[in-house]
Formats: structure tokens, C-alpha cells, sequence
């Protein structure tokens, strides 16, 4: 399962599984982001292509509108993935 | 080889995710190694579910293990030749607002695994990839 949470004034959490069924729940979620977000993904245990792709169109949507998109802390095997996909370091995963 | 078939349909993940761990516990494996297998099995299985023409209402997918080698193969039947190998690149160093969100499936296979084929005989696309798994 995955879900996402806000916590805010800019700030969300993602917790669980983001794979190819989730990412189809939770596009709605991630669409309804606004402003600059920081989304801290210490409890996000999985991400898949699906996942990345929500993210990254998300990205390019909070940017075009001058916003800016932050994950951190990042789990290590999530943020390999990450690191794979090219998005790290416009992500601001270190 | 530890084999079992699963619904043709992205709502198969989930247990998918319960083969892997089963298969794990069976060997001794610590599950928390387990995710590279779930990431390639689950963009191996979901590529059959979305882009292969035709095919049976279920796809087979079995485990096997040599002690450091992790072997994950995938049996679709009554498809069309099929190679996502030929899948256009992600584009990963393009610009953020020019990347498409496609085609990193494949890029994170080809990142994760040791050995991977696609072959297609008699309808049948059987994909096999290798993965190190530490212990």
C-alpha cells in the first residue's frame, strides 16, 4: 500500500509501496500538489518506473508554475533508483 | 525452479511481491535483498501486461537460485514476437520539462541485472534475467 500524506505548510510524506498499481491510485494525490512541496521519503520502502513517472510529471508541473520539488531523506535503495532515472539532482537527492 | 502463474493484470503485483518472499524464506534469503527482484519483476511482468499483443489470461513466472545468482523467468504465451529491448531510450540526461515519463522500465532492468534474453518460439515470449542477490 502507499499513501500520501501532508503535513503541512509545504511539506508531505510518502509512506509504503509506490509500484504500478499504487502510482494508478494515487495520481490524483500527486496532482493536487501546490506551491513548493518537500516530501519527505524516509518510509517510502519501494518505487518502481510507475512510481518515477508520477514524480516526474509532477516535477515538470510544480517547476513550469516556478515551484520547486524536494524528496528528503530518501531511503538508499529508493534513492538508486532515483539516481537511475536521472532525476536525483533536480529531486535534490544527494 | 520455483514456478507459478499469475493473472494478466497490474493488480497481480501484490503477489507477486508475496512469491518473491516466499521464495526468500524458502532459501534463507533475508527479504530485505528482495528489492531489485520486485523492481525487475515488476517492470518485466508489467511490460507483458501493457505492450504485448494478444496472450493468455495468465503469465508464468518462476524463481531459481544457485547460491549467489538469482534467476527470474517469464513465460508469456500466445503472443506476438515481442522484445522491449528495442524500446526507445528514457533520455535520462535530457532536460526535466523535455523527459517523457517512458522507457525507464527497461533502463532500470539493464542497470540491475547480470545476464538478460528475450527469446519467442512457437507464440510463447520467455524473457530470463540474472540478478546478484548479496547474502
Amino acid at each position: 500500500m502507499f499513501r500520501l500524506d501532508a503535513v503541512g505548510d509545504g511539506a508531505v510524506r510518502l509512506v509504503g509501496r509506490l509500484d504500478g498499481a499504487e502510482a494508478e491510485r494515487a495520481t490524483a494525490s500527486f496532482a493536487g500538489l501546490e506551491g513548493s512541496i518537500v516530501a519527505d521519503c524516509s518510509e517510502l520502502d519501494y518505487i518502481s518506473s510507475a512510481g518515477i513517472a508520477l514524480v516526474l510529471v509532477t516535477l515538470q508541473r510544480l517547476n513550469r508554475l516556478g515551484h520547486t520539488f524536494r524528496l528528503h531523506p530518501v531511503q538508499p535503495r529508493v534513492r538508486n533508483v532515483f539516481k537511475y532515472s536521472g532525476l536525483a539532482q533536480m529531486l535534490g537527492i544527494e | 525452479m520455483l514456478v507459478r502463474r499469475f493473472p494478466r493484470a497490474v493488480g497481480s503485483l501484490p503477489v507477486l511481491v508475496a512469491f518473491v518472499r516466499e521464495f526468500f524464506a524458502a532459501r534463507g534469503i533475508d527479504s530485505d535483498q528482495a528489492f531489485d527482484v520486485d523492481l525487475v519483476l515488476e517492470e518485466l511482468f508489467t511490460n507483458m501486461v501493457r505492450h504485448a499483443r494478444g496472450g493468455t489470461s495468465e503469465i508464468e513466472v518462476g524463481l531459481d537460485d544457485d547460491g549467489s545468482l538469482l534467476t527470474l523467468r517469464l513465460r508469456d504465451e500466445g503472443v506476438e514476437p515481442w522484445d522491449p529491448a528495442q524500446a526507445p531510450l528514457p533520455g535520462v540526461d535530457r532536460p526535466i520539462q523535455e523527459r517523457r515519463p517512458g522507457g525507464l522500465g527497461i533502463h532500470f532492468i539493464r542497470q540491475l541485472t547480470c545476464d538478460l534474453r528475450f527469446e519467442h518460439a512457437d507464440g510463447t515470449t520467455t524473457v530470463t534475467a540474472v540478478l546478484e542477490v548479496p547474502r
